[in-house]
């Protein structure tokens, strides 16, 4: 059964038809890749998904649930979170106090728990930098938990913003762009990382990406949007053979592994 | 209810010159949310200090015995015109040593840094009337024109202070229609407001378009301090608060960043004060009186705001990212 | 554990600079010195053990004790401590949410006017019965329902303007003030429910629930003298108590939703926080805060008007925040003591001085200008007069140079 299924997706802004009926459908255990060329509605693919925006029309299932019309908050509670294209962490906030933001939905300590210092929300606190800290491990930022999240670099940046995704306990994660700005070797670790992510920490990975070797590399299957339709979709193989795809996307005879942009 | 038909005229004028005051003080805070995208706090200083350029001006040529011998349109003159300069001049110290070492700043900070600004200005006036005067509430002189009232039929008197506003109020938005539609420095003034930064690629200076657009909208606050002066006689340095907030909402309600809407929502805001004065009390039987204009000014901009935002005329300022 | 030197240092300076109240009682700067020792503790490299034993002397004993030398003192920190209690609930909104309320004075005027009115005989022009005023046993009970009125009012002005931009929603909170002071200022008629701008005297104090004990124990202490006492320590606590509420928020869950809103909203939405929600509880707390503290200030001052809660009372509170830092409990508390203490000690007592010098007839002689007799010197030249002034500069060279406050808020260590 599908985790996640959008079926006829369409956003309009005034003339602007930024997504035009897009079918998508994300299974268990599965890492699929959103590409295309720029302004092609991936991100829009993305807020409308996580709720920042309302689709026109079209529906949105996550386990046999609408999530169309629900707020963003509401939309992570149910298992779907997300990073941004240009890195959106809390700058003035810790490594540690971003990862438990995004625990946010995990942790059920009410008001009064929290002024009495019961102890439920005690433990709750203590389990929640726990797992906390495994997070910032696995980002590979340990040692750096109380550092300004703003004084870290731009790698780290992004690792910890996936941490960050992670920490809601998603059931699907969406990455924007995770590799961006990311030299071949740090962009490679990050494959592993994702892949390793599937069954362990997420039923499913969603990224848009530019990368065509991570793309190529990692993903089930493919999903290509152009001027907010989508053109394609496939297993890579299929996909980067597609004409469509080669000239919507790449132009005409320029397909090489990295097309980075 | 005749008694509420009697009065109308009086309340149609009260409203009208009060319009164009708001009007005038809100270009100031308009032009400048037009360009920088915050709001000038200190604007209504700005404002109080051509009420106090006027009464010092005229204070001084009457201690000079000059106030009785002088034309008074002469006087009038040099009095709006010298307030108008040295409210202009200080709006562009205040930008330069207030606002543009904050430019790169969130828009909170220089907003923070503007109340400051308009706490300081307001004892920095008192301050220096206090050294000079030895008192800081002052009373414009009477000039006996002002006083004189003019019929106009059907039983309608109009004293020539209000005459004197609207004609003045109505001169220089005019010159400023002008001003920023038909000339060069005028057509800079709404390329920065619409992209500061493309404005800056095509040559144009932005930091001293900012000064003009702060001496523009400083001068208008500073004649619309001269006109309060003159028609209401008192000012402190503390008059300005309530002018100013009104005159910022009647920038809201006409749509920040909108000149002709500044326009608008000040007389619009006139009016509505100048009936909630009168007829709030006639309508209530008593219950609520004049004293709930101020407060009627504010559950006005708390609707607006939150009912309309955009204002009346719509918002001209530029999109946010994108 | 082990006693150092600076162990000795900071003792020997709380020892010194309290002698120093005790044989100066009427100087100004000798209990700045003794005020300075909070922060000598504060900043002194010792455990957190020594730090609180310190303080804790110096609060709960020292200062109490300098208080029976010169009653002014006791004055002194109990506005201290109202104005710590008003900056910390400020600096949720502010510091924590990022929302810039300029209104903040609204909730203190609506806990001092909720007192005020059931405290007094003043319910007596609306409520049949002559109940009224209320005994002051009813104070503690108020005290709570103020925080309850509190976060209802400071939740029912955020459900409207939490959709506008900040630099809106800062007037739009300005002017929600203007109007709550402009009802008070009012609501003398047609129906009189605060007395106008007359204001409403004489409230209630507090009940002298320990007055039995106290006599059981032999004391018989005269009201008058014990009240100075009674609300030092009823401040104190009730500062204390929003220290310790204040810092809770901030290390759970909440705390760090309002950081992360304050951040970047659509991140922290994007990371499972209901944002309105969070919203409308950072501004119902600070709200509570201010009400509760209302409620002490109109008990505390007996009589209460609308001039007590005028725009520029808060922008002060929010000067105090900038001074010290936004978002930071320390900054709070640095900034409401600094500048209630520059207003009530420093300005005044610069401003006794200008007093004294100005009677004392000397005559100087400066070339050029001739004699001046310093009596010339304008009343209103009195800087406890120009309190506008020093908020203004505040917030602007604070804006300037070190937006981020005196004590901006740390990095935690360890956990």
């Amino acid at each position: 059964m599908a985790l996640l299924e959008l079926r006829g997706i369409s956003k309009r802004f005034g003339g602007l038809q930024a997504l035009n009926r897009v079918d998508l459908t994300l299974e268990d255990g599965m890492i699929a890749a959103l590409i295309g060329p720029n302004g092609a509605g991936k991100t829009t693919l993305f807020h409308t998904l996580t709720g920042i925006y309302r689709p026109d029309e079209g529906e949105i299932h996550f386990i046999g649930r609408s999530l169309v019309g629900l707020k963003p908050d509401k939309i992570t509670g149910a298992g779907i979170s997300r990073t941004f294209q240009n890195i959106r962490l809390f700058a003035h906030m810790t490594v540690l106090e971003n990862i438990l933001v995004g625990m946010h939905c995990r942790i059920s300590t009410s008001l009064w728990g929290i002024l009495l210092q019961s102890q439920g929300a005690h433990r709750q606190e203590r389990d929640a930098a726990r797992r906390a800290m495994e997070l910032i491990e696995l980002a590979g930022l340990r040692g750096k938990e109380n550092e300004w999240a703003h004084q870290l670099s731009y790698g780290e940046q992004r690792r910890l913003e996936i941490a960050r995704a992670l920490a809601a306990n998603p059931k699907v994660l969406l990455l924007d762009e995770p590799t961006a700005g990311m030299n071949t070797t740090e962009a490679q670790s990050l494959m592993m990382l994702f892949k390793d992510l599937i069954g362990r920490y997420v039923q499913a990975v969603l990224l848009i990406e530019h990368n065509m070797r991570v793309v190529m590399g990692i993903s089930h299957r493919v999903y290509v949007l152009d001027y907010g339709e989508k053109i394609a979709e496939g297993h890579p193989d299929e996909v980067r053979r597609d004409p469509r795809v080669i000239e919507a996307y790449l132009g005409p005879g320029t397909w090489v592994g990295d097309a980075q942009s | 209810m005749e008694l509420a038909l009697d009065i109308l005229p009086q309340v149609l004028v009260d409203g009208i010159v009060l319009g164009f005051m708001y009007a005038l003080i809100a270009l100031g805070y308009t032009m400048v949310y037009g360009v920088l995208e915050f709001i000038n706090f200190a604007h209504s200083e700005i404002f109080v200090l051509g009420a106090f350029v006027g009464v010092e001006i005229l204070l001084l040529l009457e201690s000079a015995g000059h106030l009785a011998t002088l034309h008074t349109a002469f006087v009038l003159l040099i009095v709006i015109l010298s307030g108008m300069l040295l409210s202009g001049l200080a709006a562009v110290a205040l930008e330069r040593v207030a606002y543009r070492p904050l430019q790169r700043s969130p828009r909170l900070v220089a907003l923070i840094s503007a109340i400051g600004a308009s706490f300081f200005l307001q004892d920095a006036l008192r301050f220096f009337e206090s050294l000079w005067r030895n008192t800081f509430y002052l009373t414009y002189p009477t000039l006996d024109v002002l006083d004189k009232t003019v019929p106009l039929g059907l039983n309608v008197v109009v004293p020539v202070k209000s005459l004197l506003v609207i004609v003045t109020a109505l001169v220089a938005l005019a010159v400023l229609h002008l001003f920023v539609n038909r000339t060069r420095l005028g057509a800079a003034i709404r390329a920065v407001a619409q992209d500061p930064d493309t404005a800056s690629l095509m040559g144009i200076p932005v930091n001293r378009v900012i000064a003009l657009t702060f001496f523009v909208g400083g001068a208008m606050g500073g004649l619309a301090g001269v006109l309060f002066g003159l028609h209401y006689s008192l000012v402190n340095p503390y008059s300005g608060f309530f002018p100013g907030l009104k005159a910022f909402t009647a920038a809201v309600l006409g749509g920040i960043g909108n000149i002709p809407g500044a326009m608008l929502g000040g007389m619009v805001l006139g009016m509505l004060e100048a009936f909630a004065a009168s007829y709030l009390s006639i309508l209530t039987d008593g219950a609520f009186g004049a004293e709930y204009k101020d407060v009627f000014a504010f559950v006005v901009l708390i609707l607006i705001l939150i009912l309309r935002p955009k204002g009346l005329l719509g918002e001209k300022v530029r999109e946010e990212g994108a | 554990m082990k006693v150092g030197l600076t162990h000795v240092g900071v003792v020997a300076y709380i020892i010194a600079s309290s002698a120093l109240v005790f044989v100066f009682p009427q100087s100004v700067l000798a209990f700045l010195c003794f005020e300075a020792s909070l922060l000598v503790i504060y900043y002194a490299s010792v455990d957190q053990t020594t730090k609180f034993c310190l303080g804790t002397i110096v609060l709960l004993v020292l200062l109490p004790l300098l208080g029976s030398v010169n009653g002014y003192y006791l004055e002194v920190a109990i506005q201290v401590g109202i104005f710590v209690a008003l900056a910390l609930g400020l600096n949720i909104v502010v510091g924590f949410v990022g929302l810039l309320n300029l209104g903040f004075v609204a909730f203190y005027a609506i806990g001092a006017y909720l007192w005020a009115i059931f405290g007094s005989p003043q319910a007596n022009h609306f409520l049949p019965g002559n109940l009224f005023p209320l005994s002051s046993v009813w104070f503690f009970p108020f005290l709570l329902l103020s925080v309850g009125v509190g976060a209802l009012t400071g939740a029912l002005l955020g459900l409207p303007v939490l959709r506008l931009r900040g630099d809106y929603l800062a007037v739009v909170t300005l002017g929600f003030a203007e109007v709550v002071r402009a009802l008070v200022n009012n609501f003398d008629k047609p129906i009189n429910i605060t007395n106008g701008p007359k204001g409403i005297t004489p409230i209630e104090k507090p009940p002298l629930f320990f007055q039995p004990l106290l006599e059981f124990l032999g004391f018989s202490v005269n009201p008058s003298t014990l009240y100075p006492f009674y609300f030092y320590f009823l401040v104190l606590f009730i500062a204390m108590l929003t220290v310790v509420v204040a810092r809770r928020l901030e290390e759970s869950r909440i705390g760090r939703a309002w950081k992360a809103i304050r951040e970047d909203e659509i991140a922290a939405a994007a990371m499972g926080i209901p944002v309105v929600r969070m919203k409308l509880l950072g501004l119902a707390v600070g709200a509570s805060f201010a009400s509760a503290v209302g409620v002490l200030f109109a008990a505390k001052q007996v009589f209460i008007n609308p001039e007590s809660f005028t725009f520029m009372e808060s922008i002060g509170v929010l000067a105090m925040v900038i001074l010290g830092g936004m978002g930071s409990i320390p900054g709070a508390i640095l900034g409401a003591t600094g500048v209630t203490i520059l207003n009530l000690q420093v300005l005044k007592g610069l401003s006794l001085w200008l007093n004294s010098v100005r009677q004392s007839g000397i005559v100087l002689s400066i070339p050029l200008f001739g004699d001046f007799t310093l009596s010339q010197i304008p009343a209103q030249f009195e800087p406890a007069k120009y309190e506008r002034m020093v908020f203004g500069l505040i917030l602007i060279l604070m804006m300037m140079f070190r937006p981020q406050g005196v004590l901006p808020p740390r990095q935690k260590r360890g956990h």
